[in-house]
């Protein structure tokens, strides 16, 4: 924030106090408008998430039975949440979806950008739209668009798995929900990331690649030791969104649970079961507390997922 | 990572070059129908549940169940003029008004959140203010917040105000955009030199002014990536309009073929609309998908800097 | 560039906005939920009482009542079914406002809503005075005690729906007992055909209920006069016996546990890959409202298998009530609509007609009319005189858990690990009561 002075060389020497209190008053006066313009946003912030969101521990504070009133309970339904079998269950299979689907989605988004990085063709311009579109369909209608493509009797499943000569396995099954779940989400967010990281690749200068070639590199090594090095700060970022994303995994088995009820409990995911505590027990107090307990975690898999991704996350 | 070839051997590394150029050519060739094998694997895998959607809105009721063609390709009848005038029919064409409802919805909230975005993005990246750093931090906190431990509250907040069950109830809260806020401030940033804003104030230009003549025209394509981001989102909400609405009236879209899913699985008297469903999930995605295509350009910039940074 | 894209972005909002005004309906995006009602409003200076309901052509019942009643007016919205209404429901009573003044709520949620003072007694505003309008069971369901919580209006006695073409081409004779029913499903299995018997769905929730209170099965005593007592007994012999039985179909692979109500099942009840529907009086008007029926499909109705042929107990499955909600400012008037609008023959009459609903209203259900009622989708058969009405006479209510959603959730899943093979009917059943009895216990309740 320099200030141009056009102060001549000839003037006196102005005392450092006045200058700096000069600076000062222009300062306060910059910091007003910074919170004029960040002032419409804050409003909505504070009114619908600060508030809520203070309401809600407020909710989680205390404990009301169906039976006896609500009483102040402070930090008895966080005892609860984390000794909760269904809850640290729940966690536990967030934690796993974690595991299979950023990868896979990583995988694909990586794989298709590098990809597509290296060609021109109308194919490649055609692929890089078509893989992005999905991204465009609703998380709902998706589910309920696979809910039909899963279905034994309506999907395509026995006709594309005999052109194999294989038996369609059943995709609703409790064993294979987990993979068919995986898929869908695959499905929906590959696009997005793999445009993320084509647009960083973009980014990249172009004779770095010429100087690997040079040095006698394949396209293999330069994928792998030039590229990725190189956007690996949008690779975390992706990542990091991917993360807190699955953890809270809930829109895609909430609508696929009406063709799998037997398959996906309700409380499969620990947002599921948040949702059904509330909705469907009017237990409106522990489901709060569930909410913020998974929010805890999300935050603590955030800031450690960042701290040890530091030398490539580009964050200060 | 590069290391010069030094002057002296340049005879000797051009045959050397030509070589090896040849020899990337016949690779590159088997490589690039490779690379293209497997972007056609890709675009296969993404396209195939759409094209079912497609291939599904021309059938019937009767057809999506046990159609000639099998459920990827179409059976001997063509429906889809028929499921459009049965949304026009079904309790009085409401999905039209779902439609329309997801357009309102989006469009407002979208254009709000990219005002405030705006707005806040370049208070963040060009003012030194008191708690700026706090705030911020707070911001992208905000995104790992559950939306269940805000959605009673928020029904409790808007009760309170009179305004559940109306638009408001789902325009209001699709205001908050804490990644379009990042994405602004990132942008502003980089596009914006301090600079030019100094030389506008020494000229005497007061701050407003400044924003809007020197700051604005530079974060054009900025602010069209977070319009296309917010409008996506807020037309994509499921889990807050199914909350606070209950008027049927007032439900987008994805709400309301939900609903008629529902209607449809418990199957009472005559009120199996699966071709409805179909052929309203088809339609609903088109608006999304047009607008894709005619603004990638966008997707793609706004997207990098919000990478790159 | 700017420009065009701004302004086709102004086009496209402002044509949203006149899309959402011009479309059918009153006004959108009004104040409150009042103030926008699906139907047509007759007399405008009347009180208005606002009712959410999820009925088949219930418009028609609604403009009925409206144009029979001067001094009230009905607005009435669809706010969802089944649990997607007890949401929005169960929401707006933990805020404290957008509740409607009537709902309808199934009666085995009943007592979940008045454990929260949601529900109005509607002794206090004459319900007593037309209780001998239902049949006892259904105002059994609707009681707690001496309370009243809602006036009934559909039931579902169950009784049994067969394909006659499927029989005969397996050559079996219609069981009415559980034991003929197993050899039945042992004899279609070996005919050959591909399907089965029938279908027995984890998720079924009241339906497992009802098979399980067939034998005798008593899961819950609660009453509201006592709210903080309760009393859970859900792996009685009766339930137990009941789930070994269904258990031994599963095992020998004699009957399917597919998902009831999803389209796969649908498609299952009308290509003949369910030979048997074990069905509720509201179960006719759903199989025909399955589209892609198979025109050669020849569907009878049977009265259900019972255990024990000289003593039979009717069981049902399902049906609704009308209840006047604490929100509601004009309870005078609420409580006139719950008791009137399916109070009358007229509106009775659309309802068996056009809305395929099992009358509760002895008027209606005893009329010569309903009686000799002949379904075409049945051949002509008289399905009310031949099985229903006894059925619907026999049934003498059920209690419901106050947590009953919680209740049929656990069943769901225990039933579930149960056809997994991972456990046995008994095993499931003692888990399930140790899992409601530590809920209850959590929940503040004094559990019997």
């Amino acid at each position: 924030m320099a200030l141009t002075t056009t102060s001549p060389r000839t003037a006196p020497p102005q005392p450092s106090v006045s200058r700096k209190v000069g600076v000062d008053k222009i300062d306060r006066k910059r910091q007003r408008w910074g919170w004029l313009f960040v002032g419409p946003f804050a409003l909505v912030f504070l009114g619908f998430l600060i508030v809520p969101l203070a309401y809600a521990f407020w909710m989680s504070l205390q404990t009301s039975t169906l039976a006896a009133g609500t009483q102040f309970t402070w930090f008895a339904n966080y005892g609860k949440a984390f000794t909760d079998p269904i809850f640290l269950e729940g966690l536990g299979r967030v934690g796993r979806f974690a595991i299979v689907m950023i990868p896979a989605q990583m995988l694909v988004a990586l794989a298709a950008a590098m990809v597509l990085d290296n060609l021109t063709t109308v194919l490649s311009k055609f692929s890089r739209l078509m893989i992005f579109v999905p991204y465009a369909v609703p998380g709902v209608i998706g589910a309920l668009m696979w809910g039909f493509l899963y279905s034994p009797r309506f999907g395509p499943g026995s006709d594309i798995f005999s052109l194999f000569g294989l038996d369609a396995p059943s995709f609703l099954s409790q064993d294979n929900i987990f993979g068919a779940l995986v898929n869908i989400v695959t499905w929906q967010w590959s696009g997005y990331y793999m445009i993320i990281i084509y647009a960083a690749l973009r980014g990249v200068d172009s004779s770095v690649y010429e100087a690997a070639r040079l040095d006698g590199a394949n396209s293999w090594q330069i994928a792998l030791r030039v590229k990725l090095p190189m956007i690996s700060s949008s690779m975390v970022m992706v990542l990091i969104f991917s993360l807190i994303g699955t953890l809270q995994f809930f829109t895609e088995p909430q609508v696929l649970r009406a063709v799998a009820q037997g398959a996906i409990p309700v409380s499969y995911t620990p947002n599921m079961y948040a949702y059904s505590l509330a909705f469907s027990y009017s237990q409106f107090n522990y489901a709060s507390a569930i909410s913020f307990s998974l929010g805890i975690v999300v935050f603590i898999g955030s800031y450690l997922f960042l701290f040890l991704t530091r030398k490539q996350n580009g964050l200060k | 990572m590069a290391i010069l070839v030094p002057q002296s051997d340049e005879a000797v590394t051009r045959t050397t070059d030509r070589e090896r150029r040849r020899k990337d050519q016949q690779r590159s060739g088997g490589r690039k129908i490779g690379s293209h094998i497997f972007l056609l694997i890709l675009v296969i895998y993404f396209l195939t549940p759409l094209w079912w959607l497609i291939v599904a809105s021309t059938k019937d009721t009767a057809g999506l169940f046990g159609g000639s063609g099998g459920p990827l390709w179409f059976d001997g009848e063509f429906h889809l003029f028929d499921n459009i005038v049965g949304l026009f029919t079904q309790q009085d064409g409401i999905y039209w008004r779902w439609l329309g409802n997801s357009f309102l919805y989006a469009f407002a909230g979208g254009i709000g959140a990219t005002v405030l975005a705006v707005l806040a993005g370049y208070g963040f990246a060009k003012y030194r203010f008191r708690g700026r750093s706090a705030f911020f931090s707070l911001l992208l906190g905000s995104v790992m917040v559950p939306m269940t431990a805000l959605v009673i509250p928020t029904f409790v907040l808007m009760s309170s105000l009179g305004i559940v069950n109306t638009m408001w109830a789902v325009i209001l809260p699709s205001l908050l955009s804490p990644f379009g806020v990042y994405l602004m401030r990132v942008s502003t940033q980089d596009a914006v030199p301090d600079e030019l804003l100094d030389a506008a104030r020494v000229d005497g230009a007061g701050e407003l002014r400044t924003f809007f003549q020197v700051a604005l025209p530079l974060l054009r394509p900025a602010i069209v990536t977070v319009l296309l981001v917010s409008i996506v989102a807020t037309w994509n909400n499921f889990f807050l309009p199914l909350a606070v609405l209950s008027d049927p009236n007032l439900l987008p879209v994805t709400v309301g073929l939900n609903n008629w899913q529902a209607l449809s699985n418990a199957g009472a008297g005559g009120e199996q609309v699966w071709n409805l469903i179909v052929t309203g999930a088809f339609i609903s995605i088109i608006p999304l998908i047009i607008s894709f295509l005619a603004l990638q350009k966008y997707w793609q910039g706004g997207l990098s800097l919000g990478a790159l940074k | 560039m700017k420009s065009k894209l701004l302004t086709s972005v102004g086009l496209i909002a402002v044509s949203a906005v006149v899309l959402t005004g011009c479309s059918s309906g009153g006004g959108g995006g009004g104040s409150s939920a009042a103030a926008s009602c699906t139907n047509e409003i007759v007399n405008k200076d009347a009180a208005q009482v606002t009712v959410w309901a999820w009925y088949p052509a219930f418009e028609a019942v609604v403009d009925n009542f409206n144009n029979t009643h001067d001094d009230v007016q009905v607005c009435w919205t669809n706010a969802g079914q089944g649990n997607d209404e007890y949401t929005k429901f169960s929401t707006s009573i933990e805020s404290g406002s957008g509740a409607p003044d009537v709902i309808q709520l199934e009666s085995e949620v009943l007592s979940s809503f008045s454990i929260r003072n949601a529900l109005v007694d509607l002794t206090e505003f004459g319900a007593n005075d037309i209780k001998d309008k239902f049949t006892p069971g259904s105002w059994e369901d609707a009681s707690s005690g001496d309370a009243v919580y809602a006036i009934p209006v559909d039931g579902g006695p169950m009784g049994m729906l067969y394909r006659q073409d499927l029989f005969d081409a397996a050559g079996i004779a219609v069981p009415t007992t559980w034991e003929e029913f197993a050899v039945a499903a042992q004899q279609l299995k070996d005919a050959g055909t591909g399907g089965v018997l029938a279908n027995f769905p984890t998720n079924g929730r009241a339906f497992n209920q009802a098979l399980f209170a067939q034998a005798g099965s008593v899961p819950f005593t609660y009453d509201s006069a006592k709210p903080t007592d309760v009393g859970i007994e859900v792996n009685d012999q009766g339930a137990k016996d009941v789930l070994e039985y269904w258990d031994g179909l599963v095992k020998k692979d004699l009957v399917t546990t597919d998902d009831a109500f999803t389209a796969d099942y649908n498609t299952s009840l009308v290509d003949g890959t369910y030979a048997v529907y074990l069905a509720a009086a509201w179960g006719p008007g759903y199989l025909q409202g399955l589209s892609d029926a198979d025109p050669d499909a020849i569907w009878r109705a049977a009265p259900l298998p019972q255990w024990d042929a000289a003593n039979p107990v009717q069981v049902n499955w399902g049906g609704s009530t009308f209840a006047v909600t604490e929100q509601a400012e004009d309870k005078a008037n609420a409580a006139v609509v719950a008791k009137e609008i399916f109070g009358t023959d007229e509106a009775w009459k659309i309802g068996v007609e056009q809305s395929a609903l099992f009358p509760s209203y002895v008027p209606m259900l005893e009329s010569e009319y309903f009686a000799n009622l002949e379904y075409p989708f049945f051949g002509g058969q008289q399905i009310n005189k031949d099985v229903f009405l006894e059925a619907a006479a026999g049934y003498e209510g059920a209690t419901f858990s106050p947590f009953q959603n919680y209740a049929y959730d656990q069943l769901t899943e225990e039933l579930y690990s149960m056809v997994q093979g991972e456990q046995d009917g008994s095993q499931a059943l003692d888990d399930l009561q140790e899992t409601l009895t530590k809920y209850a216990t959590d929940q503040g309740f004094k559990v019997n």
